[in-house]
């Protein structure tokens, strides 16, 4: 025990009785736990098999995510303070403009972990579970696949959604069937559909100078490559707008807040695949999926059809929200099958899925979340499938 | 050709008959306990609309409809209203002649399926493929297309929930939401999944 540590521990000791059965505060537990496990390192042993000694619990486990998380995240404040300033034909040095996005993305954030850590602490009060960390990951998770300029209240509303049915009412983190912080996304997609898609949501503009509108229009890439022409190839639409392929690789664009650098999920992806975190068979099913289905469809590429048939593969891993998805969602490992076998197969149909709906699907101009939700549904029947098989592969005991 | 892959696919994802249009939710609710039967109660709807659509779009067609039975030479004749109670009857007795072969080639998936089988008979999921098939103006072959795709969707339906339902014996439910609440819950959460292929057109 460290120096530093002690005089914690004395503190967490003197207060412990009244949290335990018995005691006064006996119901809030929950939050006792949390506190002590924020500050000291839980010492709880296991009661069940099997017993591996490991000190990755689901503490260090949430917390190696977050740090992935956080490139993206400074990304992603800075990406939106600069296209906020930019619109409003403000200066847009490194600090300006990073404290302008601190402004419009902080209260998005601090919402989501404000409004979920209450029905957190309610259900574990009431159901007497332990608040769990993986709440941290939700709650950061959802606001970057948010447009800038979303009202404080469908973030409330989304997160209220994605907590309680995503997540509370299967009984808490590792229980639940659908990824939370998908599932509410999703929900908020399809019920305001106007704050989440369209031409004036990506960039969000506090004080203008000059000419003063209130809210500016931009095209995400994705929504520029929809609205191309049937002939035209993308590659050069893009390069028109301004999105070559290097600014799509480092995400120096217009788009939700967390998801439009491809660069930055691939320090995420190193981070998670270095400490053994995330599946390297997921991603790389994912990978391998986009650019298959992806090659696919340059095949079936003719002048009258959308011209999203002939682009070049490797822009489908670098435009919209795919890298964020394959990076962070896929590999959620409670949702995510957990036999080797299916995850390649629940990798490479994420990634097919989601070019499909890219491609041929007009109602949507992006498929990834969706694509993660539908294959979340089938991957508790992949799972059981693939461990019939090898039960029946087994050569019996003789 | 084409159109008929698009129509199949189209039946088996976005138009899922029981995530789209919430049909034929008792026995989807009560079988997906278990997997091996709801496996095998799904080859039997799969079974019983393949045959039930495209032998309600002959008597419909020939019988039912207005004008329908011209052949007989009394051409003014409309019959459409006695539709809902012809189709129940022809899928009643697809579903006995179903019954009798599942009774003598496996006597455990007879014994697994229960009262269900014979409930098939009321299973809006047929009933509602017959319909639409009426709705829609399906030609005959398309007709056994979207009855099959059908039954399909239906199956991929109910056996994603059996085994999401083996995944969530390890869940802890809130007090009363076990069982039918739960499988309300998941088959919403399904359903939002599924609205991903709304809107193609292929």
């Amino acid at each position: 025990m460290g120096r530093i540590e002690k005089p914690f521990r004395r503190i967490f000791d003197r207060a412990r009785p009244y949290f335990e059965t018995g005691g006064r505060m006996e119901r809030l537990k929950p939050f006792f736990e949390a506190t002590e496990t924020f500050f000291l390192y839980p010492a709880i042993p296991v009661k069940n098999k099997p017993f591996i000694r490991d000190s990755l619990d689901l503490k260090r486990y949430m917390s190696i995510v977050l740090a992935a998380l956080m490139p993206p995240f400074l990304f992603g404040i800075y990406n939106t303070g600069y296209h906020a300033r930019n619109a409003s034909g403000l200066s847009t040095d490194f600090l300006s403009v990073f404290g302008e996005g601190l402004v419009i993305v902080l209260p998005i954030v601090i919402v989501s972990y404000g409004v979920g850590l209450f029905w957190e602490g309610l259900f574990a009060v009431i159901r007497r579970h332990p608040v769990s960390e993986g709440f941290l990951v939700t709650g950061l998770l959802f606001p970057l696949t948010l447009p800038p300029t979303v009202p404080l209240w469908q973030v409330a509303a989304g997160i209220t959604f994605g907590v309680v049915i995503g997540k509370e009412v299967f009984g808490g983190t590792g229980r639940n069937l659908f990824n939370p912080a998908l599932t509410a996304r999703a929900f908020i997609f399809f019920a305001y559909p106007v704050q989440m898609s369209g031409e004036r949501v990506w960039i969000a503009v506090r004080e203008t100078a000059g000419n003063a509108v209130d809210a500016v229009s931009g095209a995400t890439p994705l929504a520029v490559a929809a609205l191309a022409e049937p002939k035209a190839r993308i590659e050069a639409v893009f390069a028109d707008s301004g999105y070559t392929f290097q600014t799509l690789f480092f995400g120096n664009h217009i788009g939700s807040i967390g998801e439009t650098s491809a660069f930055c999920m691939l320090i995420g992806a190193l981070i998670l695949l270095a400490t053994g975190i995330a599946s390297y068979r997921i991603m790389a099913g994912g990978v391998i999926g986009v650019l298959a289905t992806g090659l696919l469809f340059n095949f079936f590429a003719a002048p009258d059809l959308p011209a999203w048939f002939s682009i070049n593969p490797l822009y489908h891993l670098v435009t919209g929200g795919f890298a964020f998805g394959i990076v962070y969602m896929a590999t959620d490992p409670v949702t995510a099958p957990g036999t080797d076998t299916s995850k390649w197969i629940y990798g490479f149909l994420i990634g097919g899925v989601a070019v499909l709906i890219r491609v041929v699907n007009p109602a949507f101009p992006e498929g990834v979340m969706l694509a993660i939700l539908f294959m979340n549904i089938f991957s508790p029947l992949m799972e059981y499938t693939e461990t019939r098989l090898r039960i029946r592969r087994r050569i019996p005991n003789v | 050709m084409v159109e008929l892959v698009s129509l199949f696919l189209n039946s088996v994802f976005a138009g899922n008959i029981l995530l789209a249009y919430f049909l034929g939710m008792c026995s989807f609710v009560a079988i997906s306990k278990n997997l091996n039967t709801a496996i095998g109660l799904g080859f039997a709807v799969v079974f019983v609309l393949t045959v039930t659509t495209p032998v309600n779009w002959l008597i419909f067609h020939y019988l039912l409809a207005p004008g329908a039975l011209a052949w007989a030479g009394i051409g003014d004749v409309n019959l459409s209203f006695l539709r809902l109670i012809v189709f129940i009857s022809v899928i009643a007795a697809m579903v006995q002649a179903l019954e009798m072969l599942i009774d003598r080639f496996s006597a455990s998936l007879y014994a697994g399926l229960g009262i269900f089988l014979p409930l098939i008979a009321v299973n809006c999921a047929i009933l509602g493929g017959s319909l639409f098939m009426v709705e829609r103006e399906y030609t005959f072959i398309e007709s056994v297309v979207f009855g099959f795709g059908a039954g399909v969707g239906w199956m991929l339906a109910i056996v994603a929930m059996a085994a999401a339902r083996i995944k969530m014996r390890y869940a802890d439910l809130p007090y009363g939401l076990d069982g039918f609440a739960i499988t309300m819950i998941v088959t919403g959460l399904m359903a939002m999944g599924f609205m991903l292929f709304s809107g193609i057109s292929l």
